[in-house]
């Protein structure tokens, strides 16, 4: 095993570039669904909460009925 | 149903994709000798290669559950191909922006008409086709059928495209050298490109897990809430 | 039955005839951009100028494929077609051949009069017709596709763009390389044959593709 020279032979920005974009990807990604997570739970708490007689409109369903 | 089998599944596939990930880079950068030619810049392929494979793989995985979910009627599959085609148009893209950061040094420029990137470009113009005819489309049936027809025409554009690439691109090349030619392949930076690749397939099976997870809550959402309007 | 659907659909379009007029004058005008934004120099426009007329031409394709089928979804006419006992890929087969003559064909005729402006040689002015004639064919039927998936849905003909053009790039490598082979001096054959062969597939493969979208659009 050998310790790798962290300028990659002057290629740096390039190497180093890649695997950090690369991983603003992966994170962009975790993160992203992790967000689209938490609106369906709100959404889930939300009807849950909400007597059955009072139907809300939201969202598409206003232009469906337009 | 599946939702919490799905559930469970996805730290089996969440922690060892992390430790792959971790081993393979490991492998690549501490183990692996420099390139005689390329010196450390080839290590850009241990994430450049993994991350173009997975986009053709997902984009046929794609291809084939769209399929089976409009032959069979099976929503799951089509919600499954619909959850595959963000992580594979991902894929593809972080293949094309390594790719780039790898021809500047190598080659010069930022970008190359080569056969390969050139198809990979494509491909990710089939992954942009595909999410956006089913974001265009409200009604979940006819979006998951419209895109299974796209899915599958494009799959079997795929090869025909594939080829039709690399014929321009010798016809353009002239005597040039083949570009992005990969470093002669050391054992050690073998390993490290199949461990990178198995790291990225677990990656993808927990996050199109998660997403298919995501699309099942809000379909049922959707459904419940027509339900209360009395549509 | 196929030759009254082509009838047809042809008798409509000349009613309209303004809209295949408007086609024919966009390409015209976006092939006369190019000289206009990159120089006069002929050696250069020579080099682009396959390239310029064909993606000028697919582009011009792009707008009028919205027209294949949006018409007759309008008013209802196209639900009736569903209908009947006639095989569905017929009826699309028709109105696609009618698409080409209306929307495609004039291209065509026109392009070799486009490509003076290119300072082509005669013979590369007569390979230009002929790729187009046989690849805008291609371009109606995998478009049919696109049309078909999109029917009714908003994002219109940018959207059907973003779904057909990647399929057709293959026509526009080997289209557009027959032209520059003639451009060059080589022999334009090989990527003639090629074409020929893709066109040969899409219409084998392409109507059924439409006819099992256009079902799925109009449940």
């Amino acid at each position: 095993m050998n310790w790798p020279d962290l300028s990659m032979g002057g290629y740096g920005f390039y190497v180093w570039g890649s695997y950090i974009a690369s991983l603003i990807f992966f994170v962009w990604e975790v993160v992203s669904l992790r967000q689209r997570k938490r609106a369906l739970a709100q959404q889930q708490q939300q009807q849950s909460s909400k007597p059955v007689s009072t139907p809300v409109l939201r969202g598409s369903i206003n232009e469906t009925t337009s | 149903m599946f939702y919490p089998l799905a559930g469970k599944l996805i730290p089996w596939f969440a922690i060892p994709a992390a430790l792959l990930f971790a081993t393979g880079l490991f492998v690549g950068f501490f183990i692996a000798p420099t390139d005689f030619q390329q010196g450390d810049a080839y290590r850009i392929i241990f994430i450049h290669v993994p991350a173009a494979w997975m986009g053709m793989f997902l984009y046929v995985l794609m291809a084939i559950y769209a399929g089976i979910g409009w032959a069979f009627n099976a929503r799951l599959s089509s919600m499954m191909a619909s959850s595959l085609a963000i992580t594979g148009a991902m894929f593809t893209a972080i293949s094309l922006i390594t790719g780039a950061f790898w021809g500047k040094p190598t080659w010069g420029t930022w970008w190359v008409w080569d056969a390969r990137m050139t198809s990979t470009l494509i491909l990710l113009f089939l992954y942009i086709g595909f999410i956006s005819l089913q974001a265009a489309i409200d009604d979940a049936r006819r979006a998951d059928r419209a895109g299974a027809v796209l899915a599958l025409v494009g799959v079997i554009n795929v090869p025909i495209i594939y080829f039709s690439v690399q014929w321009w691109n010798t016809l353009h090349q002239g005597a040039t050298i083949r570009l992005l030619q990969k470093p002669t392949i050391r054992g050690s930076m073998l390993a490290a490109l199949l461990i990178m690749l198995a790291a990225c397939w677990l990656y993808s099976v927990a996050v199109v897990l998660i997403r298919l997870r995501c699309i099942i809550l809000e379909r049922e959402q959707n459904a419940s809430r027509f339900a209360e309007v009395g549509v | 039955m196929l030759r009254w659907i082509v009838w047809r659909d042809l008798m409509l379009a000349w009613r309209r005839r303004a809209d295949m007029l408007s086609t024919v004058f966009f390409f015209v005008i976006v092939v006369s951009l190019f000289p206009l934004g990159i120089g006069p120099e002929t050696q250069l426009l020579r080099t682009i100028a396959p390239g310029v007329v064909w993606v000028a031409a697919l582009l011009a394709s792009m707008l009028s494929l919205g027209r294949l089928f949006a018409n007759d979804y309008q008013d209802g006419t196209l639900e009736q077609l569903l209908l009947t006992p006639q095989p569905l890929f017929l009826v699309v087969l028709g109105k696609t051949f009618a698409h080409w003559i209306v929307a495609e064909l004039p291209l065509v005729l026109i392009a070799p009069l486009v490509g003076v402006q290119f300072d082509l040689s005669r013979e590369t002015l007569w390979i230009l017709f002929l790729s187009l004639l046989v690849g805008t064919p291609v371009l109606s039927l995998i478009g049919s596709v696109g049309a078909a998936l999109t029917l009714g849905l908003r994002g219109g003909g940018v959207l059907i763009s973003l779904l057909v053009l990647p399929l057709y790039i293959p026509a526009l490598i080997f289209g557009a390389g027959a032209v520059e082979a003639s451009v060059m001096g080589t022999s334009p054959s090989a990527h003639l044959s090629l074409l020929g062969a893709f066109a040969i597939v899409s219409l084998l493969f392409s109507p059924w593709a439409t006819a099992a979208a256009l079902r799925i659009s109009l449940e």
